[in-house]
């Protein structure tokens, strides 16, 4: 201990006893001390990466023209209006190099082509992270409060969503991600303010329950309830693993406040449904076209058909007679906004789509839980499940009030702090990894978790993740010259006789008129300007197909002449193009020698035959519609402004612009006014 | 060679310029030495003479001068952070960044900042421990240790007000905590917390009030106090001499003038 003390103190002595040398020594130690930070900066990581890039690239036989190009010391992409400050080119110096498309090593990889140019925006507007970092740790995975670390890549769609509210073709992922939002109901209960200002709305059509009793059986809703895929593989109910208990309370409860809707229950069975024959049935399911909304589970498992309306695998099981065959007769007696049309079946045609309906059933699937007459306790419990699961939000129950703001508010969970999060033991600490984890098993979180497991598929769960991850804090902040609107639906309703028939016959369902309604089939908007009013009146009378290459056509609706006049003049006059001067039209009828012409121009110089079939003998064009009748379907007008320019007229349409010259599109529309009647070509005359 | 180096010396110091600006003169004399001290401003503030043993490590520990030399590095580093920093939101979040990613050893500055305010705090504690256990308070020193309390106020508050500069989420959530103590005070409460913030949350006029009592009105009060604290440690009879020591029998206290005070 005493040598210790002694050397201690003789080492002291040696180097700060003499005045002079200790000013040295302690001169010396703050000399190096103060080289440290120059020298940190020196041998800094993005020095080594920028290194080994000019050595990699040296090698190559483009290095002299990538060495003029690369540019050493920190780079940095600057956008203050959006908050980019990105200085990821400083490591990854090779991402705008073509000619590095086959290296592999990081950092020095090119970036994939996308539709900007890198500088345009930055990297962390869509790969988050932390752009003025130039460390790696920092950069990619910092942990500091606010920063996000780096996106996985594949939730790189969301970067695009916070800027494009419309759906983009690049953008699959995030586009049904979107879509889910809506069709599996989760903006119920959840609300979406998108960026432009517009709350996102359900697409689901949850089913009222206010005469629940006049459809079904409460057996049936028990059984429904206590597992819903079991009934419909594509249910969009979520399975809320209720209790037999709860599950025969809610029911109790749904039966005893249903009310009766004059109609249904007093309807008498027409005999012919009974004993209707089943094939004679399923052919007028086909030609009604009911799979175009409809689906239902083949042999095979798989469900064919259309998701617009639920799935008819185990109807049978389901609804009761007297109330399907009052539905198929009028289904807006029952419930007055169902997207389903009124389609003026006769009723030998009710009984036998009926009785066809009924037969699918699965015996299999029991429906028989017994559950007798309902006390009044379990009513009252049952009433109290439907408040505290929040039935209302998405069904409209009597005497139970849609919640408001039933969940949280999701317009921002994009950007959700990390320290506002609850992660389970074990999960990855990053925002997506908390989406995903919620969405796929929300009752892990607790058992005070109201949400439901909404049933959706890994792919399903990583769009819908995608999506939610898009609503940002920056995709709310962004400026308005950078955010492109979604389409957005009109509140545009047709008025009069005709409104009232097009919402009986519900046709907005399918086609979109001045922004409102759905774009399963074409949009009608300028159909007046487009079509004749002979062609229009027989097309409702008896629709047949345009397309070869679609199946879904449109159905047959039984309509009255009457109705179909009203319909035809209402169309023909208030469904105008404003693109299309009515008295300024082509003549309908041409001397032989331009139809001569015209028919030239429309085989080889402009080859339309590729596309369409104008001759059904010879022409084999089947992308666009076939034209053999378009002379008795269209008004000259309409195809000359067509031919000058497609787009202005149907923007979005395929048919592409060919800048065809008045002359020569005046020759073409007076040929095509000459094909009047099915495989015979009267052009050549 | 060494004679060469006086003779050249001295002929700067007896030249017209040297002489209008160290009016002392040249000399050794006691009375040389004194003027030295007393004709310069900023070592007038000292005393001119001092007993030997209190330059000793034991006497003071040196903490007073510790506390001193860490105040001038806040002071040269701080000056040198002002010119890459921005007091507007959210610009000031960015500066650091800037500091921490592209200015050349900005990120070793603002280190050295922020270790010296924390090694400060901790020397005015420790200084004014020492002071208080050696009983250095008592008359005639009642004054200057009432200064030393002020200067320790001074110097909390530009470590708290430092704080916020960074726009971190630390910074936030400290300033709102300490302002919203500030607004517990009876009676008048609210009105200190908004005059504190400029507002009623903590926003970018908050940041801009912070930033000018940190850089301007804080230092220049501690300046203040400074003077005035080294003034009176001159005036209260130099430092502070420990009484229970027992004289050496027939030494006279042996006092001797010391050119370096610091």
């Amino acid at each position: 201990m005493k040598s210790v003390k002694q050397l201690i103190s003789s080492v002291w002595r040696a180097l700060f006893g003499d005045t002079m040398r200790a000013f040295a020594i302690v001169s010396v130690i703050l000399m190096l001390t103060l080289a440290i930070a120059p020298a940190k900066d020196h041998f800094s990581q993005w020095h080594r990466y920028q290194n080994g890039y000019l050595s990699m690239i040296s090698d190559r036989g483009d290095a002299i023209s990538l060495r003029r190009r690369f540019e050493p010391g920190i780079q940095q992409i600057w956008h203050p209006e959006i908050g980019v400050v990105d200085r990821c080119e400083t490591c990854h110096e090779g991402l705008k190099e073509a000619s590095l498309a086959d290296v592999t090593t990081q950092p020095f990889r090119k970036h994939p082509v996308i539709p900007h140019p890198l500088d345009r925006y930055g990297c962390t507007i869509c790969h988050r992270g932390q752009g003025p970092a130039t460390t790696v740790e920092e950069a990619h995975d910092s942990k500091l409060a606010g920063v996000d670390p780096i996106l996985p890549a594949r939730y790189i769609e969301s970067g695009c969503g916070q800027c494009h509210q419309n759906a983009l073709t690049g953008t699959p992922q995030l586009n049904l991600g979107r879509q889910y939002l809506a069709q599996y109901g989760c903006v119920n209960c959840h609300m979406v303010k998108t960026p432009d200002g517009t709350v996102m709305k359900a697409t689901d059509n949850p089913p009222s329950l206010e005469h629940i009793a006049d459809k079904t059986t409460r057996d049936w809703i028990f059984t429904w309830l206590k597992n819903p895929q079991a009934y419909a593989a594509s249910a969009t109910m979520p399975n809320y693993k209720l209790s037999d208990a709860d599950a025969s309370d809610l029911s109790a409860f749904l039966i005893s406040s249903s009310k009766p809707q004059a109609g249904d229950v007093d309807a008498t069975i027409i005999p012919a449904a009974k004993n209707a024959d089943p094939s004679a049935g399923a052919s007028l399911y086909g030609e009604s076209f009911c799979a175009t909304c409809h689906a239902v589970q083949n042999a095979a498992g798989n469900l064919v058909g259309g998701d617009v309306g639920p799935e008819l695998t185990r109807v049978g099981n389901k609804v009761k007679p007297a109330w399907l065959q009052a539905w198929i007769e009028n289904p807006r007696v029952y419930d007055e906004h169902t997207l389903m049309p009124h389609y003026r079946f006769t009723p030998q045609q009710v009984a036998m789509l009926t009785g066809y309906l009924m037969s699918k059933s699965d015996s299999d699937y029991s429906t028989d839980a017994h559950l007798g007459t309902a006390t009044p306790a379990q009513i009252a419990h049952g009433r109290k499940l439907v408040v505290e699961l929040g039935c209302a939000a998405c069904h409209t129950i009597n005497g139970v009030k849609k919640p408001d703001n039933f969940a949280p508010d999701l317009s921002q969970i994009g950007s959700k702090p990390l320290a506002q999060l609850i992660f389970l033991p074990g999960m990855k600490q990053t925002l997506p990894t908390y989406i995903a984890s919620k969405i796929k098993d929300p009752g892990s979180f607790g058992p005070a978790m109201k949400m439901p497991q909404v049933p959706v598929t890994d792919a399903q769960r990583e769009a819908l993740t995608t999506a939610l991850l898009s609503l940002s804090d920056r995709s709310q902040t962004m400026p308005d010259k950078l955010r492109i609107a979604g389409f957005h639906q009109t509140t545009y309703e047709p008025a009069g006789h005709a409104g009232k028939l097009m919402a009986d016959l519900a046709c907005m369902s399918c086609h979109r008129i001045n922004g409102h309604g759905s774009d399963m089939a074409p949009d009608l908007s300028y159909e007046g300007s487009a079509v004749q009013a002979q062609w229009l009146d027989s097309f409702l009378k008896n629709p047949n197909t345009l397309r070869p290459a679609l199946t879904r056509r449109m159905p047959r609706f039984n309509l009255s002449d009457a109705d179909r006049k009203t319909l035809t003049d209402y169309i023909m006059v208030a469904y105008q193009s404003p693109a299309i001067d009515p008295d300024k039209a082509p003549p309908a009828v041409n001397p032989p020698a331009l139809v001569e012409q015209g028919r030239q121009l429309f085989y080889s110089k402009y080859a339309c035959q590729s596309c369409h079939t104008a001759n059904t003998n010879t022409d084999k064009g089947y992308i666009g519609p076939v034209l053999a009748q378009v002379g008795t379907r269209l008004q000259p007008a309409w195809i000359y402004a067509w031919l000058k320019n497609p787009q202005a007229l149907r923007p979005g349409t395929i048919e592409p612009n060919q800048n065809i010259s008045d002359e020569d599109a005046r020759a073409m529309t007076a040929f095509l006014m000459t094909l009047k009647s099915a495989g015979k070509q009267e052009g050549k005359q | 060679m060494p004679g060469k180096t006086d003779k050249i010396l001295e002929q700067v110091e007896q030249s017209r310029v040297w002489r209008s600006i160290f009016r002392s003169g040249r000399g050794t004399s006691t009375l040389h030495n004194a003027l030295a001290i007393q004709q310069s401003v900023f070592l007038h503030l000292f005393s001119t003479k001092v007993r030997k043993r209190m330059l000793s490590v034991s006497s003071t520990w040196y903490l007073g001068t510790l506390t001193l030399g860490t105040f001038f590095i806040l002071i040269v580093t701080g000056v040198l952070l002002m010119l890459y920093y921005h007091p507007s939101v959210p610009q000031a979040y960015a500066d650091m960044k800037d500091l921490q990613f592209v200015v050349s050893s900005g990120l070793f500055l603002r280190n050295l900042h922020r270790w010296s305010a924390q090694a400060m705090v901790f020397l005015v504690f420790a200084h004014m421990f020492k002071v208080f256990y050696r009983g250095a308070y008592r008359a005639p020193r009642e004054f200057n240790w009432v200064v030393g309390v002020v200067l320790l106020l001074i110097t909390l508050l530009l470590s708290y007000t430092g704080y916020l500069l960074p726009w971190d989420q630390l910074a936030y959530w400290a300033i709102t905590v300490g302002s919203n103590i500030s607004a517990a005070v009876p009676l008048v409460g609210s009105k200190i917390h908004f005059l504190l913030l400029g507002g009623n949350q903590v926003d970018a006029n908050a940041l801009l009030r912070f930033y000018v009592l940190h850089c301007l009105i804080l230092p220049l009060a501690a300046l203040l106090f400074v003077a005035v604290h080294f003034w009176r440690i001159r005036k209260d009879g130099g430092l502070y001499v420990h009484q229970s020591e027992p004289k050496k029998a027939g030494v006279v206290d042996e006092t001797e003038l010391v050119k370096e005070v610091q």
